[in-house]
């Protein structure tokens, strides 16, 4: 359940990232970004989010969370597919020339607040 | 309104990491993450590394358990310098937990900081704790189809330690598949078998972090 410990850290950087902006207000939704391969559940997220979100600046927050996938890429073909899992060679040209980009990212990409009348 | 943040989750922990390898590298210390199941053999592990390593790298332990103090009493009885962390439930260690427990140590006394994380196969795959190594274990009575079944923590890792090799004519395990597969997740991690209480393999282990000093 290391879920709990990621949304710990996940409340406490939407409370920076709006005192920072200087901005005042409910914070409506978010937008989070975890890769297929970051090794976390969705489900757990949402679970940890219902624990620890009451009494927070989250808590009235809609949180879509998208789920990128690794793209893998050969250097000898230029082959570049979606994957689930990380294959050992090239699925076109039998490569092990392979690099991976993304899967494994978890982001906080943005933040919507619905501003108070000041 | 709409901020965009476009920042990592645990940015604070991977900020805390890099701070804490930035230490350990000025005191020209190696810092191991030691990973693997409870009852995969890590303190057994290391208690046989304090005798390989005699003489040519001088150890600190940092010890991760939810509660107790029984690894520690345990590197204590060898005269390693060791602080225990107690994570009264937390299922892995992060990088704030071994900052302040490294503030308990005098690093430049030793060559060689092992972390010995909560035993957990799955947690301790999310946080980076500043080390240079994560040596992840695995023992033969475990079966070898744990590096399927759990990818990420052998992806990351640095090395594989197969344990209790002494007891592969007694269990249904393929060495062969377990090689392979971890070629697969990390190709470029060499694989130890040992027996720790026997040595066996220990010295190649050792050797190999001596290497890996800053």
């Amino acid at each position: 359940m290391h879920e709990v410990a990621i949304v710990d850290a996940l409340i406490a950087q939407v409370e920076e990232e709006v005192r920072r902006a200087g901005v005042s207000g409910k914070v409506v939704r978010l937008d989070l970004s975890i890769g297929r391969l970051s090794g976390v559940s969705v489900d757990a997220i949402r679970f940890a989010l219902e624990l620890l979100a009451p009494g927070t600046i989250v808590e009235s927050a809609q949180v879509e969370i998208r789920q990128p996938a690794a793209v893998v890429c050969c250097a000898a073909c230029d082959h570049r597919a979606e994957v689930e899992q990380i294959p050992v060679r090239c699925p076109r040209c039998g490569s092990r020339e392979l690099t991976i980009e993304g899967g494994r990212e978890m982001l906080l990409e943005s933040i919507e607040l619905e501003e108070s009348p000041s | 309104m709409k901020i965009i943040a476009a920042k990592k989750i645990l940015k604070a922990n991977d900020q805390l990491a890099e701070a804490n390898r930035a230490t350990f590298n000025a005191a020209r210390l190696l810092a191991v993450n030691m990973v693997g199941s409870p009852g995969s053999g890590k303190t057994t592990l290391l208690e046989a590394l304090v005798n390989a390593l005699q003489g040519r790298m001088r150890l600190a332990v940092i010890e991760g358990d939810i509660a107790g103090s029984i690894d520690a009493e345990r590197m204590e009885a060898l005269g390693v310098p060791v602080v225990q962390i107690n994570t009264e439930g937390a299922c892995h260690l992060d990088a704030t937990m071994i900052a302040a427990a490294a503030q308990g140590l005098e690093l430049a006394a030793a060559d060689c900081l092992v972390i010995e994380n909560v035993g957990n196969l799955v947690c301790t795959a999310g946080f980076d704790l500043g080390e240079h190594v994560r040596l992840v274990l695995l023992s033969v009575t475990e079966g070898d189809d744990k590096l399927v079944k759990y990818p990420a923590i052998f992806r990351g890792s640095h090395a594989l330690v197969i344990t209790k090799c002494d007891l592969l004519p007694h269990v249904n395990f393929n060495m062969e598949r377990a090689v392979a597969d971890m070629r697969r997740l990390a190709p470029d991690a060499p694989v130890f078998q040992v027996c720790a209480p026997r040595q066996e393999g220990v010295a190649e282990l050792a050797d190999w972090l001596v290497q890996r000093r800053p």
